[in-house]
């Protein structure tokens, strides 16, 4: 039977969330030190980064400002504010079983068992109160999904502090971004009275500087989409799970260098004809096609080790973001923030119609050069069980590929163990799609 | 007449198969959110989609999986059997296992090419002027759409005619749930005949129900042990109120959204905008959870309620898998304990599997409540 990895604290007293997890992260960019492999320091770097910025904010003199669903965090951002996304947290602390289990555990006393564990865990570190950090104010849309709506409104009065609403439109079009956009405006003020700063002249030009950061990101992200997109896929499935946190980031120089680091990485691997997956050859290329199993991401790992079957994408990952073009106008830049928080990973197809996931999931099957699908399902994301099989019928019709259906949490790790989420991967790869395992 | 067409809890067609032998169209709706007044104007029979005594819904399952909520599988088991034989379905993203039964029907439908009209409103889950707007706008294009799907344009003229119509059933809702209040008539009779209107044309309904009351009137009050409350999400069987009522509890209130949620108070016309006048309605009006600015007035309508009907005890049934009233607990519990009404919660499926173990734990409750 695999051990239980060593934690060096106890999870099941209460611990500072914020604290607990820079010093996991300091101690991870401290070994990595002594490697001495500066060419892959940015990997912690951002890491460091994203969560020294939200324990330092108040040392700093900003404000923190919680978040969850899409938000216009450049605004945040142009307002001096430190943007903190609370999926970061569940996401972070699925691998630790312990930690986890407590929160949602703690959740399940007050709301149901087959919620979302990334609203589980996170609501359950606001009911035990150990996020570690006072939040100021909590900015939340009414996407993506059911769960998050019960979550929502529990941390509304939890944390009493003031919160702003965006009511995502269900349809994602003109008058749908219109919506929003108007919902933007209102939003200014409101940050106006927050921070007590001004919507002026200066914080414009603040804005802009942020905006412009945060279109070299997307373009950045769109060329390491394009590299995913060649064959072979030179940069590993795990790579994926940073793309979750250029939501709270982007607009950041510290963004930007990740990005463009992880891209010359990528572009000298390719040039170099090597590989930064775990495949011995690239045989098969994966798409997930619903969430990221952040609770084992390494699942991803033993795929290219043991089939030659590199992830290239996950659906709710994928990034499309938007490229702001005329960022002076500030009537086309609410229309294409709306947009853009309607193109957010998860958001652009869990929320809305089957239609929008069908069309990301073709985009992204034809691409990205798919031949494995595997809809490795997050049972608390119900609203796609329920439309999974338009998809994959689509999946098979179209592309000729049978869709592989996993059962997981990609949040609870204690849902399913490593052994048997390998075996049902397993079994399909050398049953249905043919593959010779390298492990055996 | 007879009333007693008010307390077929099976699924009827009878009403909307003679609606569309005269040449009209029937089309389904699900959730509250849909204004059946849109519907009348366009001389469409509004058909409210429910589940009633489903008790297999294993082809929906194949599409909706078994980590659906079973009321939202069960009525898409509806559509795919034939069950409903209508021309359509209109829907309002009330919680996203809603909005997937018109997904996935919109897909089986145009696979067995079946022409159907299909049509999602986006309600807005926040409540402002500029939610209001959205949604109007969006009644505005499903009130185009039905007007040239069934030939019958929407007016403003139609739309106040469709307004009397239903406010005229929501006063008489209103009396049926005096005489609730007064203990004259059960929960399960209450349900039924609310469960009713789903299904009957509703001059038909206004007819019968009327009836129905002016008899009810006379009734000597019903002997119970203690006076209840059910809140939480869907419940379209009242069997499953009859197992509590059984045990000596009498349901004389409701926050359902196929029961007292599902009509409220009358819809007050704006001349100058109709149709923003239905919009405001309907969207301020505090159906369910869905919404993230409501609770603490959806609370609030709760107590309110308890005082007004001197409730003793609050049964919270939630359906598994539904989110929508999964958490109300946590607020509404200290709300309730501080004016003294206790609370039991219960999970439920769609299919009434557990019914001794209701029983049990509504006696136990009954016995515990009872002065």
């Amino acid at each position: 039977m695999a051990k239980a990895p060593v934690q060096n604290f106890d999870p099941t007293l209460p611990v500072n969330m914020i604290d607990l997890t820079c010093n996991q992260v300091d101690s991870i960019y401290q070994h990595m030190l002594t490697k001495d492999m500066p060419e892959i320091m940015w990997t912690v770097d951002i890491q460091k980064f994203v969560w020294e910025e939200v324990r330092d904010a108040h040392k700093n003199g900003k404000k923190l400002v919680a978040f969850g669903g899409p938000v216009p965090v450049t605004i945040i951002r142009a307002f001096d504010c430190v943007p903190f996304f609370l999926d970061t947290i569940p996401t972070r602390i699925a691998s630790m079983e312990d930690l986890c289990g407590r929160f949602i555990d703690e959740t399940e006393k007050y709301a149901p068992t087959s919620m979302c564990a990334i609203d589980k865990a996170q609501l359950g570190c606001a009911l035990k109160g150990e996020f570690g950090v006072d939040i100021d104010a909590f900015v939340h849309a009414t996407v993506p999904c059911d769960s998050a709506r019960i979550a929502y409104p529990m941390m509304e009065r939890l944390f009493g502090c003031p919160c702003f609403t965006f009511d995502c439109p269900f349809r994602h079009d003109a008058k749908g971004y219109a919506y929003l956009a108007d919902q933007i405006e209102a939003f200014v003020p409101w940050m106006e009275e927050l921070t007590g700063l001004k919507w002026d002249a200066a914080r414009y030009a603040k804005f802009k500087e942020i905006t412009e950061e945060s279109n070299r990101s997307y373009d950045l992200l769109t060329k390491l989409g394009n590299l995913r997109k060649q064959t072979p896929c030179v940069l590993p499935g795990r790579m994926l799970v940073l793309n979750e946190i250029v939501a709270p980031i982007a607009g950041t120089p510290e963004c930007t260098s990740m990005l463009a680091s992880q891209l010359e990485m990528g572009n000298m691997l390719a040039d170099m004809g090597m590989s930064g997956t775990r495949c011995p050859e690239e045989r098969y290329r994966v798409c997930l096609m619903q969430n990221m199993l952040w609770s084992n991401t390494g699942i991803m790992d033993w795929m290219e080790k043991c089939y030659g079957a590199v992830t290239v994408m996950d659906g709710f990952g994928y990034q499309d973001g938007v490229i702001f073009d005329d960022i002076d106008n500030w009537e086309r830049v609410k229309i294409q923030l709306a947009e853009s928080m309607l193109l957010t990973p998860m958001i652009h197809g869990a929320t809305g119609p089957t239609e929008y996931w069908l069309k990301v999931i073709d985009k992204m099957y034809e691409d990205y050069k798919v031949n494995v699908s595997i809809f490795m399902g997050h049972v608390g994301c119900k609203h796609t069980w329920a439309s999974g099989k338009i998809v994959t019928d689509y999946i098979q019709q179209k592309f000729g590929i049978p869709t592989l259906y996993v059962d997981v949490d990609a949040i609870d790790p204690r849902y399913k163990s490593n052994d048997e989420l390998r075996a049902q991967i397993g079994e399909y790869f050398e049953s249905v799609v043919g593959a010779e395992n390298f492990c055996k | 007449m007879s009333y007693e067409k008010l307390f077929e809890t099976n699924i009827s067609s009878e009403s909307a198969k003679a609606w569309k032998a005269s040449g009209k169209k029937a089309v389904g709706y699900v959730c509250c959110h849909v204004p059946t007044e849109i519907l009348i104007a366009a001389d469409i029979m509004p058909v409210r989609l429910r589940a009633t005594n489903c008790v297999d819904s294993s082809d929906a399952e194949a599409w909706m999986s078994s980590f659906s909520c079973s009321f939202a599988r069960s009525i898409l088991q509806y559509l795919m059997n034939g069950t409903y034989e209508l021309d359509g379905l209109v829907q309002s993203d009330g919680c996203m296992m809603a909005t997937r039964i018109l997904d996935n029907w919109e897909h089986i439908a145009k696979k067995n090419e079946k022409g159907q009209f299909i049509h999602q409103i986006g309600a807005p889950r926040i409540t402002n002027d500029t939610a209001i707007g959205y949604y109007t706008n969006e009644l505005k294009d499903l009130a185009d759409k039905l007007g040239e799907f069934s030939g019958t344009k929407v007016t403003d003229e139609g739309l106040k005619a469709a307004v009397a119509k239903t406010n005229e059933v929501r006063g008489l809702i209103a009396e049926l749930f005096e005489l609730r209040k007064a203990a004259k008539v059960s929960g399960t009779e209450a349900l039924r005949i609310m469960l009713a209107n789903c299904d009957m044309n509703i001059d038909e309904y206004t007819a019968a129900l009327k009836e129905f009351i002016a008899d009810a009137k006379g009734r000597e009050p019903i002997q119970a042990r203690a006076r209840l409350m059910i809140i939480g999400s869907a419940l379209d069987n009242p069997e499953y109120i009859k197992v509590i009522e059984d045990k000596g509890g009498l349901v004389v209130a409701d926050a359902l959204c196929f029961g007292a949620r599902a009509f409220g108070e009358k819809i007050v016309v704006d001349d100058k905008d109709v149709l923003g006048s239905i919009a405001n309605y309907y969207l301020t009006r505090n159906t369910c959870p869905r919404s993230l600015d409501n609770r603490p007035a959806l609370h609030k309508e709760i107590t309110d309620t308890c005082k007004e009907y001197s409730i003793q005890g609050i049964i919270y049934e939630k359906m598994q898998n539904c989110e929508c009233w999964g958490g109300e607990a946590y607020y509404l519990e200290p709300d309730l304990k501080a004016i003294g009404v206790p609370m039991l919660q219960v999970e439920r499926e769609e299919q009434m599997a557990n019914a001794g173990q209701l029983a049990i734990r509504a006696e136990a409750f009954v016995e515990m409540i009872e002065k």
